[in-house]
């Protein structure tokens, strides 16, 4: 009977570990992974990459006169199923722009706000600390442009088995003095797949 | 029998007499276009089959590079699909400075790219940093 048992265990185990997926690291740089319903990060690098290049291209961040303008980021909606970040969108975009030397971020104000540039401030007043060391009134400087968007998804029911889910990356540059749009661009991402994969 | 070669023959001919292209700047596809020697009902299945079976895929014809306004490189791609059918694929851009090194960007990665059977096709690439001078492009299969 004990024999039994133990032959009985051990049969389980191995067959318990033939079933076990591996877990495997993915290569970020040349995955060649399925596609998958939902937005993966291959879809946010395609869309952050396109909307820089086009940004760049139109020379919008081009000051006369030469310097960086100074831009905040404003809101990026999330209008899709998921449950997005958008910064795993726009850190790319924000790390390009300032890289491009033709632009500034501010923490200041905006989506992209550090809250400690006003915590700090608050500091003035106390005794703590030396009024030497704490930041100036008037010394934050106002954005000049500003970034915003929305990322938005549209299901498609596309025959009796599939479906197709479309997402939409949109961005728009605006003036903050003038109110006037200098870029806006669009990327879609579509993909078409099972009825039964669930894109949210 | 001899005379269903003959007619089958002439119809090619007929069928393939038609089409001459205007202008080389217009690319009128195969079924919109009339049908020419090369492409109609009758040999187009065995001109496509033979293309499959030689492999004809995408050929990069030129490579310009230009500077925008904003002082950025841009890589101008184009070429042509030698093949009849769409091929997919995607390419990689890699930006290198004056001494041949690599400068990192986040728009380094993989963008896909779809070109029509026997279709020229062309995209372009912009550097995000000023301080690129040259590239190079790697492609791969659309998994």
């Amino acid at each position: 009977m004990k024999r039994t048992i133990v032959y009985f265990i051990t049969a389980v185990s191995l067959l318990a570990a033939g079933c076990a997926q591996e877990t495997t690291n993915i290569d970020v740089m040349h995955d060649e992974g399925k596609a998958v319903m939902a937005l993966d990060y291959r879809d946010f690098d395609r869309a952050a990459s396109k909307l820089v290049q086009s940004l760049l291209a139109s020379g919008a961040l081009k000051k006369e006169g030469g310097g960086r303008y100074v831009v905040a980021t404003g809101r990026i909606v999330n209008d899709t199923m998921q449950r997005i970040d958008t910064d795993q969108l726009m850190v790319k975009i924000e790390t390009e722009l300032l890289n491009s030397g033709q632009a500034v971020m501010t923490s200041a104000v905006g989506s992209g706000a550090d809250k400690m540039i006003h915590e700090t401030r608050e500091l003035r007043d106390s005794e703590e600390f030396d009024p030497n060391t704490v930041a100036k009134r008037r010394t934050l400087i106002a954005p000049e442009l500003s970034i915003s968007g929305k990322i938005f998804q549209r299901n498609i029911r596309y025959d009796r088995n599939k479906q197709q889910v479309e997402y939409y990356f949109q961005l728009k540059l605006s003036d903050v003095k003038s109110g006037l749009r200098f870029w806006q661009e669009e990327e879609i991402v579509g993909k078409r797949g099972s009825n039964k994969s669930v894109a949210w | 029998m001899r005379w269903l070669g003959i007619i089958l023959i002439t119809l090619m001919i007929l069928a393939g007499g038609c089409y001459k292209q205007q202008d080389s700047r217009i690319h009128v596809r195969e079924e919109v276009r009339s049908d020419s020697l090369e492409s109609n009902i009758v040999t187009r299945p065995v001109v496509h089959a033979f293309s499959d079976i030689i492999g004809e895929g995408i050929e990069i014809n030129d490579a310009v590079l230009t500077r925008n306004k904003g002082g950025f490189l841009e890589l101008h791609v184009s070429g042509f699909n030698k093949s009849y059918r769409t091929k997919r694929f995607r390419y990689r851009v890699e930006w290198l400075d004056e001494n041949g090194l690599v400068v990192g960007t986040k728009t380094s990665v993989w963008l896909p790219m779809s070109a029509m059977g026997k279709s020229p096709f062309s995209f372009k690439v912009v550097a995000p940093r000023t301080e690129a001078v040259n590239f190079r492009m790697d492609t791969r299969k659309w998994e």
